[in-house]
């Protein structure tokens, strides 16, 4: 029955011209033949419009049938003479067809035409998400533009978004989100980011004075190859695709990848490990693509990279115990931005070194944007604190992006405010 | 974990209480609490670490003295405060803990609580079955809650036993839940449950059958796919230890 609404409403929206007011659809019920004979021959009066759903098939079995509106009170005074008993389906048609289509516009499978239809409290899959891009892109063609910096494994485009109010190759702040797919909250806020910088770039301050001087650049699906793995196959699925050994396991984890004490404790050297490091540095596309654009730009000043989950805020170094030569000012900053998180929703945050606040991990990508002279490289492990982990309910991703946003401006302002 | 030992001179020493290594010492001592209280309506997760401290116990291991305060496992309630020593021990067995905690809730809430989802459970005409809880999205069909209740309590002990000092657990997703009509009052699960492994990221696949009534042990037998087989009963004890408050300055922390 659906089927045949959708389709009529297909039908209506391609030509354009039919419209089903004050349409309905009866039920009628034919008790003997004779009944039923009375009601075959209404399929032969063409000026009635009739469009049967359900067609007469013998007593006993009902007809539906779809009825315009001026053919109503005709037909049902026929069947009342007849003694022919019959109900009314649907009261509107057009009434249900438009709920429909409002339906359809509101769930996941139908494509929004704008990011103000976008969805920002559901999980939305690749292609959504890339669609989205390209929209936010069209809609705001003087603020943001899209990059491909490079493919994925399974030949995915890796794109970055572009945030600059002018200028040639200005300090920049880089964001990503996404690089270890199962965590989808961070993907997601990664959506509402972007379209919190376009809405606010004008009215808000902060931001307004960012843009001024820097640009920011957004990669919101680092891992594309692993994220559409977590809607088809395995939604725990964390590294990348790829495949290097003999082994029969695949994906490297590109969050130990880097070439920053690369091999080192706190990542494997085993392909079917979840921290598995890779064959060598670099060895991802996802990584190396990342990298190329970080050195051939040359001027990024803040290096932002957004896990989950765990609610921490870390800072360099992972691979080493040795504090970072600028640990004090990357802790303060992060006492600042936690402070600033936590003044929202009141959500909790630890900070410090990823060795000492997780755990010891090499080959991390703070560590070897640091390394690069980066000094404000931060690596965010978002909401929960393990009651759900990576299934964190959709209701929770506009508050988890709000509040960490508060803190990702602390951070940019600190970058815009201590130029080095 | 490594650091923090070697900065402790004579083996022991005050811990930062945000550090990852006292965190997961109160974790392990929840575990063992939701598992022995096996009241799936009182489960309780970790709040904040107030104070932490280690020793190295010569011969036997690392023990932690925490101080901590709860949430409910549901709600996120404020669920009253612990205080627990958690002992790792040298040799490869499960961690040894002693907790007792403050109650917000009262025995009768409790057992209020569980009886609620006892009898969600029973009046249900079929046996329930049930996938991915929570969902991709983190979605609980409000028909399974009893269900992914009691894996969390049941999991919990699996937690419990197979935490180290620098391997802790939460759990994932309840990848199955059947429900098993007994003959008695008893209600039984078989479940795949989840688990995810900390610091190694792994995504550990537990099977574990649970039999539970209110006011009586949960028994839980498990078997995770990269382990040896465990065949173990939750030797758990009456409901209710629990309860009381607690005298904190006998407590020689």
């Amino acid at each position: 029955m659906r089927v045949l609404i959708l389709l009529a409403a297909l039908v209506a929206v391609a030509t354009s011209t039919e419209t089903f007011v004050g349409h309905q659809v009866l039920r009628i019920v034919p008790t003997t033949h004779e009944e039923l004979q009375k009601v075959q021959e209404l399929q032969d009066l063409e000026d009635l419009q009739l469009d049967f759903w359900l067609g007469p098939r013998g007593p006993g079995h009902p007809v539906d049938v779809r009825v315009p509106l001026p053919s109503l009170q005709p037909l049902k005074v026929h069947l009342e003479s007849n003694g022919i008993s019959y109900s009314v389906m649907i009261k509107d048609v057009q009434a249900l067809v438009d709920r429909e289509k409002k339906e359809m516009l509101r769930t996941r499978r139908w494509l929004p035409l704008s990011t103000s239809t976008f969805n920002y409290d559901s999980y939305h899959n690749l292609a959504e998400i890339y669609d989205f891009i390209d929209l936010l892109v069209a809609e705001n063609p003087n603020l943001v533009s899209k990059l491909e910096i490079g493919r994925s494994t399974e030949d995915r485009p890796l794109y970055v978004l572009k945030f600059s109010k002018g200028g040639t190759n200005r300090p920049a702040i880089w964001i990503d989100t996404g690089i270890h797919s199962r965590e989808w909250v961070t993907q997601a806020s990664g959506v509402w980011f972007a379209k919190k910088i376009v809405s606010d770039h004008e009215q808000d301050e902060g931001l307004a004075s960012i843009l001024n001087e820097m640009d920011i650049f957004l990669e919101i699906v680092t891992n594309p190859d692993g994220f559409a793995f977590t809607h088809t196959q395995n939604r725990m699925w964390r590294k990348t695709r790829s495949r290097h050994s003999s082994s029969t396991c695949i994906g490297v984890d590109p969050n130990r990848n880097w070439d920053a004490g690369f091999g080192g404790t706190g990542s494997s050297s085993n392909p079917c490990s979840e921290t598995y490091r890779g064959p060598y540095a670099n060895s991802e596309p996802e990584v190396r693509a990342i990298v190329d654009f970080v050195k051939n730009h040359g001027n990024i000043k803040a290096f932002i990279s957004i896990h989950s989950y765990s609610q921490l805020l870390l800072y360099p170094y992972g691979y080493t115990s040795t504090p970072a030569p600028d640990h004090q000012e990357l802790h303060q900053i992060s006492e600042q931005a936690a402070a600033a998180l936590a003044s929202l929703y009141g959500t909790d945050f630890e900070y410090g070194s990823i060795y000492s606040t997780i755990y010891p991990a090499s080959g991390s990508t703070v560590d070897w944007t640091y390394n690069q002279g980066i000094k404000y490289s931060f690596t965010f492990e978002l909401r929960d604190t393990g009651r759900y982990g990576f299934l964190l309910p959709a209701s929770q991703i506009v508050p988890t992006a709000q509040e960490t946003w508060l803190a990702l401006k602390v951070i940019m302002q600190h970058a815009r405010d201590h130029p080095y | 974990m490594y650091s923090l030992l070697k900065k402790n001179r004579e083996g022991g020493g005050e811990l930062s209480p945000g550090s990852p290594a006292a965190a997961g010492a109160a974790r392990v001592a929840l575990h063992h609490l939701n598992f022995q209280a096996g009241s799936p309506g009182a489960l309780r997760a970790l709040g904040q670490v107030r104070k932490a401290t280690l020793k190295s116990i010569p011969d036997s291991g690392h023990k932690y003295y925490l101080q901590f305060t709860t949430e409910d496992y549901r709600t996120g309630e404020n669920a009253g405060s612990c205080l627990a020593t958690v002992l790792y021990p040298k040799t490869k067995s499960p961690p040894v803990v002693n907790i007792k905690c403050t109650d917000t809730k009262d025995q009768k809430q409790i057992q209020e609580e569980d009886n609620r989802l006892y009898q969600k459970i029973r009046s249900q005409t079929k046996p329930i079955i049930g996938n991915n809880i929570p969902d991709s999205y983190g979605n609980i069909e409000p028909a399974l809650e009893p269900a992914w209740a009691l894996a969390v309590a049941g999991s919990s002990y699996m937690m419990w036993e197979k935490s180290a000092e620098n391997l802790g657990y939460f759990m994932a997703q309840v990848k199955s839940a059947k429900q098993w009509i007994r003959k008695d009052d008893f209600i039984e699960f078989d479940y795949t449950v989840l688990l995810h492994e900390i610091p190694t990221q792994e995504i550990v696949s537990c099977h574990m059958r649970l039999t539970w009534l209110p006011g009586h042990a949960l028994k839980v037998k498990y078997f995770c796919s990269s382990e040896n087989q465990r065949l173990e009963d939750g030797s758990g004890m009456e409901s209710g230890s629990a309860a009381g408050i607690l005298d904190e300055r006998g407590a020689n922390f």
